[in-house]
């Protein structure tokens, strides 16, 4: 990915995350693009770009939520950061593996968000996102992966594409 | 390890400790203002995709007004095409009309030309009194032209002209109590006149009052009145409103009233359509060029 398309895609992705959670919301779900995009950038750039672009991603979605300014930026640094790590064990450029990840990622970043909020917030309560989101949100990001996967498709699987 | 990994490693410990620290610290200025400072570079997104949204939510409706406005737009180039038969034959009878009317001898009718005005503004303290229009003495508006509205596809009566500025006008309205307008009530199924004329007040209120009807005048609620042919301002047959109640007649009168529902609603007037009077020598070169005077010495005169 050129340094020129870097600043477009981390723009673009705020957008989208924010137009799906305020007009396109499913049964009151929406997928985490920012997440989404945080694994994909991290399997294919790997963790240190990931990193820095999850945390601002973050930072964006803290601003829109009264409490917890923070948990979101350190739930996607980490995130970028456990995708990078998996990716020098098993080979990331597959829908497959990368679907895995996203799925267990999206877990763990409830998870993630309901501690902090056990830990950090004021009322001490765990921020539990509701049993609908928790059971169907990672397989709404997994179809958003193959969705990005297909847009933006690892240099390696391009003559895939040509053949097609 | 691999100096990216290593490299990771920093950037993973210090946006960790800077992501606990705004946790933690929430309260306190500095985080305050970093929060800020994320607020003021990252909101705009927000900001501007709702604006972009915004405008791309209203495309579906604009693209459906536009439709709507194209097929309106055929329609009325095929009533425009039928309107101009109708104008060439209405000339023709015009200049008939006038024609035979002076074979008779009998007084040319007030020629009006309609001239379409805002109503600009309207004085909360008198609702039901007056408007001002956005046409006056340079559209060629006189004093006393009868002023009308539209409603339900219909002309109906507004009221008359009272001040005339260069480019605004004044309209009293019929529900000033200084209105007043010859008129008769017609039934709503037949429209036959039933001959029964009474004078048109106004009360200052969103109800007329119909005076001067005769005692034995067989008038009902739901009948229609219009403008009199003796009204010396409004043309003939002009809807001004629907009869609502009938007054109990009153042993000192020797006239019943009722009351009567303007059919203008003085609270929705947009448009009016004012009647200019058109003056004789503007209208008689036009006369004489479509229909030359017939001959006096080859018609009888009408009797007086």
């Amino acid at each position: 990915m050129s340094l020129a398309r870097l600043p477009l895609i981390f723009l673009a992705a705020m957008l989208v995350q924010w137009w799906w959670m305020t007009h396109f919301t499913l049964f009151g779900l929406a997928p985490q693009v920012l997440l989404v995009l945080t694994v994909a950038l991290a399997a294919r750039q790997g963790a240190l770009a990931a990193m820095f672009c999850g945390f601002s991603w973050g930072l964006f979605l803290d601003i829109m939520s009264p409490r917890l300014f923070g948990a979101n930026a350190l739930a996607l640094t980490l995130i970028a950061y456990g995708t990078g790590s998996v990716r020098r064990q098993i080979d990331m450029a597959g829908l497959a593996p990368q679907s895995l990840v996203v799925v267990s990622m999206t877990w763990a970043y409830f998870l993630l968000l309901g501690f902090l909020g056990l830990v950090f917030d004021p009322a001490k309560t765990f921020f539990w996102v509701g049993w609908p989101a928790f059971l169907i949100d990672p397989f709404y990001n997994c179809a958003l992966t193959a969705a990005v996967f297909a847009a933006w498709l690892p240099p390696r699987w391009e003559h895939h594409r040509g053949m097609a | 390890m691999h100096r990216e990994a290593r490299i990771a490693n920093y950037a993973l410990a210090v946006l960790s400790a800077l992501s606990l620290i705004l946790l933690s610290l929430h309260l306190s200025a500095p985080v305050q203002a970093f929060k800020a400072c994320v607020t003021y570079v990252l909101n705009p997104v927000a900001y501007y995709g709702a604006k972009g949204s915004e405008r791309f939510s209203n495309v579906p409706a604009n693209v459906k007004d536009l439709l709507a406005a194209d097929m309106e737009n055929r329609l009325m180039r095929e009533k425009i095409k039928q309107a101009q038969w109708v104008e060439t034959e209405s000339e023709s009878l015009k200049v008939e009309n006038q024609r035979l009317r002076a074979a008779l001898g009998l007084k040319a009718p007030q020629l009006r030309s309609p001239t379409w005005a805002h109503v600009t503004e309207r004085d909360p303290l008198h609702w039901y009194r007056s408007v001002m229009i956005d046409a006056g003495a340079g559209q060629g508006l006189t004093v006393n032209a009868p002023v009308l509205g539209t409603q339900g596809g219909r002309l109906v009566a507004v009221g008359r002209v009272v001040e005339v500025r260069a480019n605004a006008s004044i309209v009293l309205l019929l529900s000033d109590e200084l209105s007043s307008v010859a008129a008769y009530a017609a039934s709503p199924s037949t429209e036959t006149p039933r001959s029964f004329e009474g004078l048109l007040q106004g009360q200052g209120n969103a109800r007329l009052r119909m005076n001067y009807l005769i005692p034995d005048a067989t008038i009902e609620k739901g009948d229609m009145v219009y403008t009199s042919p003796t009204s010396a301002t409004f043309p003939p047959d002009v809807l001004i409103g629907t009869v609502t109640q009938i007054y109990p007649p009153d042993q000192e009168l020797e006239w019943k009233s009722v009351a009567v529902a303007p059919a203008a609603d003085a609270s929705r007037l947009e448009e009016v359509l004012i009647l200019k009077i058109q003056s004789e020598a503007a209208e008689a070169p036009k006369l004489s060029q479509t229909a030359p005077e017939p001959d006096s010495a080859q018609i009888p005169e009408a009797a007086p």
